[in-house]
């Protein structure tokens, strides 16, 4: 990408006027960066948290002289506090994911396509064969394999993304490997490492990054799907997804705020995520110039 | 031509000033132009790339695409103003009285129609109380006319079937499908090979002969120009030079830029008289061709024998007509140490292929090549025999030969780090070879986007020279660039020969090109060495059919 593509994206307003997306998303950035500042507790460290408070109401006062704001969980959790730290871990799990998925995906797809052969066979068949699969089969596989963990969550999603940004590169590679500049640099017989990374991955990276804000979304999703699963992050370090799933069996209880306000938050998570990514990736892509 | 007669111009172009409107303000793209056309003539309208040429053309058919606003002027067709007309009106107009003929004759027409289906629905579009019966009649004679042999066969083939030659001219007859009063042709041949060419433009002369059709020949092309129009209209950055009829442009022309344009043309020397001293040496008797190559002396620096080459054919194996095809047959090419050889040929003819071979870019299936008395083995990939690094090239078209994410700088510190110099050697200086071949040191900042075609074929040949090869394999290097700017290129890269003490194959469907640069020549016709030679030789001597086609397919006025 051009650096005056990515000016021009900051320069100019995305979007016709101001816009409710734009907005939120901001605001859970800040949220997820200033989450020790301005929590009220601290949900990870149990001398914070007391027992006996389980399950309270939005509103209810408690031992530490604050309120609740949002209630608290079966473990006398502070329900706004968990959601702050939980969007924390939700965001770098998915936005690292995401990063390193895109950057293994096009190294891997623009290999397939300068290398051929058996390379590319292989290389594509892998991807073929994940992708014919449900991501979220693809996901449990990963972690029941790779156990649970932060980290191992972060890798199941670079399995589950770099295929789709494999394919997608290779298709681009294949077409700018028979421009003469290639022949230059073959010519010169450069280090087959520099003709990749110097010259044919910067030329084949534009369409698939277009992808890249749309599939953050899918991440978050699939972070969350895992963790309400009880195979994501571990227990006492609660993302989104795992706070409301430590809320379901209250559900029916009448102890809606549990899982309800964590829900919410993740829901309006994903939907700004997909809709700011949506208006980037129409910027970017050059089909959709002319809007 | 026809003065006598003095009749109303059919197409006026009165001060036609156009504009175009974008983001970054707008652009004047004509201005101030003014033509006319009469009835039965050929007009010229030449010019370097962003003259404003093509423009013209599209105003004259009203497919300027939006951006473009006439801010003075007129045109005016048969009295009639052509701007402001909406969609309508057009519509009685384009394809009826005005049609047009253009460049890339593969995609003017549709792949998946017969020839026959597209000229029915344009005869059936453009003339009303047409039966189908009629129009099929009205195909075929119209077949005939522009010269595609056994008309009622071919009649139901489809475009690819065709070849480039006999498309353009299926093009032509769509083009006349209408009985149009006026054809815009925007570089009707410049896709062609020279011999083709040669039949396109009679045949579009005879057509005005017969027909009284005007034709508009849009092209960057003195060639074309000398050999079929009447009048010339000389442009230049969207303003109109000179006018007048072709040979007052030809033989005296006024303006300074004309004349550049003009001795900017690659002219042919047929005569012998001029080089007689070098001919004398070789033409004692009758001398054969292979007696004439291995004259040559002193031990070449590259030696390849019998290379041939196979492709696969395409598609499904089940349905191939013949499974491989042949690319190269037995092609033996010589190349003398600090020479420039050329080898010429139409495409196809594997002229690029053998360059490709012999830098290591493309394996072969059988032959030998030799470069400074190192063997090669040809079948294998150029990074596992050794080849790749040997030979440097210089490709045809500038504008994809830059890696586009480099700076200027970037690409020529490359080419110096991993170029093939011996130990010991000094390393080349990239300010030095800037300054050399006339570039700014300021480019070096710069990308590959912000030059212009010249400037990029320059760090091209920059960025070959300093990877301090022994041979430049040169593909085509002119054939993208415009007339003046083909001038410089081919003086800087006989320079480089010369100062550098590299060895040159240049590879180039143009002949005076050739024998301007080129000590010895081969010709390639269909995968095979068809006559080669010294230059003297091809060019006086010569008995071979073929190269004699060629040699006269070159516009005569080009030929001393």
């Amino acid at each position: 990408m051009k650096a005056e593509t990515i000016l021009a994206l900051w320069k100019r307003p995305m979007g016709h006027g101001p816009s409710l997306p734009k907005f939120l998303l901001g605001a859970y950035m800040l949220l997820a960066i200033v989450a020790p500042l301005i929590a009220l507790q601290n949900p990870y460290d149990p001398l914070q948290i007391y027992g006996w408070e389980a399950s309270s109401p939005p509103g209810t006062v408690g031992t530490g002289g604050f309120m609740y704001l949002l209630g608290t969980d079966g473990l006398g959790r502070d329900i706004a506090s968990t959601i702050l730290y939980g969007l924390r871990i939700s965001l770098v799990v998915s936005i690292t994911s995401t990063a390193i998925g895109a950057l293994v995906g096009l190294t891997a797809g623009v290999s397939a396509a300068y290398f051929g052969k058996w390379v590319d066979v292989v290389i594509m068949r892998v991807v073929d064969l994940q992708l014919s699969l449900p991501t979220i089969l693809v996901a449990l596989i990963a972690i029941v394999t790779l156990g649970p963990g932060i980290d191992r969550i972060i890798l199941a999603l670079i399995i589950v993304q770099w295929a789709t940004y494999a394919r997608i590169a290779r298709g681009v590679a294949l077409s700018e490997i028979n421009k003469p500049y290639l022949d230059a640099a073959r010519l010169l017989r450069l280090p087959i490492s520099r003709i990749i990374f110097r010259h044919l991955l910067p030329n084949s990276i534009a369409p698939a990054i277009t992808l890249i804000p749309i599939e953050l979304g899918h991440a978050v999703a699939l972070e969350a799907t895992l963790s309400f699963l009880g195979l994501g992050v571990p227990i006492d370090k609660p993302s989104l997804g795992s706070a409301v799933a430590n809320g379901f069996q209250y559900l029916l209880t009448g102890q809606y705020w549990i899982s309800l306000f964590p829900g919410l938050a993740l829901f309006g998570l994903i939907a700004s995520i997909n809709f700011v990514g949506e208006d980037i990736r129409r910027r970017l892509d050059p089909r959709s110039r002319s809007i | 031509m026809r003065e006598d007669i003095c009749q109303e111009p059919l197409l006026v172009v009165n001060n036609l000033t156009l504009k175009h409107r974008a983001m970054a303000g707008s652009t004047t793209i004509l201005r101030d132009v003014s033509l006319n056309l009469q009835r039965g003539e050929i007009l010229g309208l030449i010019g370097e790339s962003g003259a404003g040429k093509s423009t013209l053309g599209n105003a004259i058919l009203g497919l300027l695409p939006p951006g473009f606003e006439r801010t003075a002027g007129a045109i005016l067709f048969d009295g009639k103003a052509l701007d402001g007309m909406d969609e309508r009106q057009w519509d009685a107009i384009r394809g009826r009285r005005i049609s047009a003929i253009f460049q890339d004759h593969t995609a003017s027409l549709d792949p998946l129609m017969t020839v026959g289906a597209q000229l029915e629905e344009t005869i059936l579009a453009t003339n009303e109380n047409v039966s189908r019966q009629d129009a099929r009649t009205r195909g075929v004679e119209l077949l005939r006319r522009v010269g595609i042999p056994e008309p009622r066969e071919r009649y139901h083939s489809y475009p690819h079937q065709f070849s480039g030659g006999q498309r353009q001219r299926v093009v032509i007859a769509i083009a006349l499908a209408g009985t149009p009063d006026i054809i815009v042709a925007d570089e009707p041949t410049s896709a062609l090979d020279a011999t083709v060419q040669k039949q396109i433009l009679r045949l579009l002369r005879q057509l005005v002969n017969e027909t009284q059709v005007s034709v508009i020949l849009v092209t960057h092309d003195m060639g074309v120009i000398s050999e079929i129009a009447d009048r010339v209209v000389v442009m230049k950055h969207g303003e109109v030079v000179e006018q007048d009829v072709t040979s007052a442009i030809l033989d005296t022309p006024r303006e300074e830029y004309t004349r550049s344009l003009l001795a900017a043309v690659p002219r042919l020397r047929i005569s012998a008289s001029e080089d007689r001293k070098e001919a004398a040496e070789n033409s004692d008797g009758r001398p054969s061709r292979d007696e004439m190559i291995e004259s040559d002396a002193t031990a070449p620096i590259l030696l390849a024998q019998d290379i041939t080459k196979t492709f696969a054919g395409q598609g499904l194996r089940w349905f191939r007509k013949n499974a491989r095809k042949s690319a190269l047959r037995d092609v033996s090419v010589r190349l003398g140490r600090g020479a420039i050889t050329g080898i010429v040929g139409e495409s196809g003819s594997g002229k690029s292929t053998i360059g490709r071979i012999i830098a290591g870019l493309e394996t072969a299936g059988e032959g030998k090549l030799e470069i400074d008395g190192t063997s090669f083995d040809i079948s294998l990939p150029g990074r596992r025999s050794g080849l790749l690094g040997q030979v440097q090239m210089i490709f045809q078209d500038p504008a994809v030969s830059l890696n586009p994410r480099m700076s200027v700088g970037e690409t020529l510190q490359e080419s110096v780090r991993f170029g093939s110099r011996q130990p010991g050697d000094e390393k080349p200086n990239v300010a030095v070879m800037m300054d050399r071949l006339g570039l700014p040191r300021s480019l070096l900042t710069r990308y590959p986007h912000q030059l212009s075609g010249g400037q990029k074929q320059r760090i091209c040949i920059a960025r070959a020279l300093l990877a301090s090869p022994q041979i430049i394999v040169a593909d085509e290097p002119t054939s993208a660039l415009d007339v003046s700017v083909q001038a410089e290129i081919v003086k800087l890269l006989k320079e480089s020969v010369v100062e550098q003490g590299v060895s040159m194959l240049f590879i180039s469907h143009d002949l005076a090109l050739v024998q301007e640069l080129c000590s010895s020549i081969y010709i390639f016709k269909e995968g095979r060495v068809e006559d080669a030679g010294p230059a003297e030789f091809i060019f006086s001597h010569s008995q071979n059919p073929y190269t004699r086609s060629l040699i006269d397919a070159r516009p005569r006025r080009f030929t001393r």
